[in-house]
């Protein structure tokens, strides 16, 4: 309707909205930081402020609250009245939330238009829809952080709902596949695989941890330098207590240069990287020297060969392949050394 | 130690930036309706970390002052700031206006506003104390997060920090309750080290900030066992420094660009770990170099629009993580800053000023 030609542009030339006097934002002298408001906005938030003032809450102010978002979507007060005005005329929840599948997209940003979106959904509680919506929302913003965390509010407030849950895992590998590098994305995969709870089917976790386990292999092989991957391996494996050793046959090929002598076995367990693949990794070496850190702690010669191997590992890291973490490796060795000084 | 040259910090141009700010917005800004105060905060924060602040005339000292007091509103859920009179309907100069709840205060905003008010040197008289405590108290919810604005408005850790930082300016921690609202931020946490801004969410730079800061901002007794261990304080660490690229900016998410606040959100985690020299911050500093407009301002990434967010931001991470310059470049001097109080967002000065004047006189 607010977009209709054939309506005056300003409430006050509407004939509707005769019996309401307007009111006039409060500015004293000096204001600090003041906004040259457009005619429409001042013309829309007067009478925003007067509806407000009365109480009012009809058809018609849903109309003048989405004026005044349309131009502001950061204007909280106007959606808070919006929405208890919503309820309070018992409008269809439905056809606001088709709007906000308009809104949402425009104001990907506003924290508020997101918001709103979860007051709605906890009413009408039919989660299985706004998968499609989210994944539209996020063709636009793949890393949009508003869009994300409403998919995850979303599956955790109807965590019960098995029908919402089941296509997750798919969803992100989808995502994944368009874009390996994208973190909000692998975020996702640990929420679904293990921050949320055990699904049906997943009940297995040796077997769920087998399928991660090579998934971020294959994810690593195809592109080595992808934080994303290697924080999900870290991150998987500290909270399964794993030790990182059982990964270093995996990782030892990414922490030096392409071997071509190696001959192409195909080893599902620990793919190789690829002739093109940019060497050596520095999250690999990283890891690897983590590894040797864990050796040191052993009594005798193992103990030495560990601490031996990761300072030479720290030191390539500072000196050639991570040179802005040069303090940070620097770090480790001292801190390594402290820990195996020969007792006195 | 590694020294380096950098081109100058153009301290004149970020201040007359940000005072072209405070005296107006054009229309494309009219989405910070609902947030004015926090622009004016990151204006008068810009002059203040650049010394500047004190030497600006008085008649506009005091007419920054008056309209911040002027934001104070008083309602049945206490007091606080609102982030301008976008709800507030023209009346004249004696007429007192009940607030209504549309135009209530803004936890967020009140924070800003207390930072913005000693950086002025206000002596704070006119401090609703007992109302920003009965604020505090209406905003917290169940889970432990605060909502923006009473009985509404969204909730996420940004306020929870508003609402720690508000208590501990006050000395007064009976607004809040702190075992809760530490448990939403434990919740936080993320597999890769740093903090979400929800429950469940992604590792997120300046959420980071906001989580670690509010630990340790807690009264000890409260926070004890909500502080990091050995391990997960190494992890957090090594995640932050991770964010960081070979030019020296910072990102705020894995895989993402550099974005100058985040030398802000990042370097001041670090800082609150003990771990700043860990990182180089003489690259930052380079990083941030480049995102300075010539005439004044920084930007998000280089050759971009500056505006008084990124520009406060970049000057409070350098003023926190100060790179080592050589003191023979004519430049080195146009960047050296007073440091800055890494959990209150201040420089020392003005935070000292707040722990005197913010708290309730003893008797």
């Amino acid at each position: 309707m607010f977009d209709d030609d054939n309506e005056p542009k300003f409430f006050s030339e509407r004939p509707e909205w005769e019996d309401v006097v307007p009111l006039e934002q409060y500015e004293n002298m000096a204001p600090l930081a003041p906004i040259m408001y457009t005619p429409e906005y001042k013309d829309a938030t007067n009478y925003f402020r007067a509806i407000a003032k009365s109480g009012e809450k009809s058809a018609r102010v849903l109309e003048l609250t989405e004026a005044v978002i349309r131009m502001n979507p950061g204007h909280y007060s106007a959606w808070q009245y919006r929405y208890e005005t919503l309820l309070a005329t018992s409008s269809s929840l439905t056809t606001e939330l088709a709007l906000m599948d308009e809104l949402a997209v425009k104001y990907l940003k506003s924290y508020q238009v997101w918001h709103h979106r979860r007051l709605l959904q906890t009413l009408i509680r039919k989660p299985v829809p706004e998968l499609a919506f989210i994944t539209r929302s996020l063709a636009e913003d793949s890393k949009n952080y508003h869009t994300w965390s409403y998919r995850q509010w979303l599956l955790g407030y109807f965590n019960d709902e098995n029908e919402l849950w089941t296509g997750e895992l798919d969803f992100v590998d989808e995502i994944l596949a368009k874009d390996v590098r994208n973190n909000s994305a692998w975020h996702h995969r640990y929420f679904v695989v293990w921050a949320s709870g055990v699904r049906d089917g997943d009940q297995d976790r040796e077997r769920v941890l087998r399928r991660e386990l090579t998934f971020v292999k294959q994810s690593i092989s195809l592109a080595p330098n992808n934080a994303s991957a290697w924080n999900y391996l870290r991150g998987v494996l500290q909270s399964q207590k794993i030790p990182f050793e059982t990964l270093a046959a995996f990782v030892k090929p990414y922490s030096e240069l392409f071997d071509p002598s190696v001959t192409d076995i195909i080893d599902v367990d620990n793919p190789r990287p690829s002739s093109t693949a940019q060497l050596p990794c520095a999250a690999a070496i990283e890891f690897l020297a983590d590894v040797y850190e864990e050796q040191s702690k052993e009594e005798g010669e193992r103990g030495a060969e560990g601490r031996l191997k990761a300072i030479e590992l720290w030191k390539s890291l500072a000196n050639e392949h991570d040179t802005i973490r040069k303090n940070y490796w620097e770090y480790r060795i001292r801190e390594i050394l402290a820990a195996n000084k020969p007792k006195a | 130690m590694t020294t380096a040259r950098l081109p100058a910090f153009l301290r004149a141009g970020h201040v007359s930036h940000c005072k072209r700010c405070l005296t107006g917005l054009p229309s494309s800004q009219m989405d910070h309706d609902g947030g004015r105060l926090g622009i004016g905060f990151y204006c008068l924060g810009t002059m203040d970390l650049l010394g500047s602040l004190q030497d600006q005339p008085e008649f506009d000292r005091e007419s920054w002052k008056e309209w911040l007091w002027d934001q104070q509103t008083h309602g049945e859920c206490g007091s606080g700031f609102r982030p301008s009179p976008f709800m507030t309907a023209n009346h004249s100069e004696d007429e007192i206006i009940e607030c209504t709840k549309y135009d209530s205060p803004h936890v967020i905003m009140t924070y800003t506003a207390i930072l913005s008010l000693a950086m002025l040197r206000d002596d704070f008289t006119k401090l609703d104390r007992a109302g920003l405590t009965t604020l505090l108290r209406s905003c917290q919810r169940e889970d432990g997060s605060f909502s923006t604005v009473p009985g509404g408005g969204e909730t996420d850790l940004r306020t929870l920090y508003c609402a720690f930082a508000i208590s501990s300016m006050l000395n007064d921690w009976s607004g809040i309750d702190v075992d809760r609202a530490l448990r939403f931020v434990a919740s936080c946490k993320s597999y890769e080290g740093g903090y979400g801004q929800s429950s469940f969410c992604e590792a997120h730079g300046g959420i980071t900030y906001i989580a670690l800061a509010s630990i340790y901002l807690a009264p000890t007794h409260l926070s004890a066992k909500y502080l990091p261990t050995l391990t997960e304080r190494e992890q957090t660490i090594r995640w932050l420094l991770s964010n960081q690229f070979q030019s020296g900016g910072f990102c705020g998410r894995t895989n993402k660009v550099a974005d100058s606040c985040y030398c802000f959100w990042c370097g001041a985690s670090l800082k609150i770990l003990g771990a700043s020299e860990f990182f180089d911050a003489t690259a930052m500093a380079s990083f941030l170099a480049t995102c300075q407009f010539k005439f004044g301002g920084i930007s998000k990434h280089p050759g971009e629009h500056p505006d008084p967010y990124h520009t406060y931001l970049s000057i409070a991470a350098l003023s926190i993580n100060p790179p080592s310059l050589d003191p023979l470049d004519p430049n080195s001097e146009t960047w050296k800053l007073e440091p800055l109080d890494p959990l209150l967002n201040a420089k020392l000065s003005t935070a000292a000023w707040i722990r005197k004047h913010v708290p309730a006189a003893s008797d």
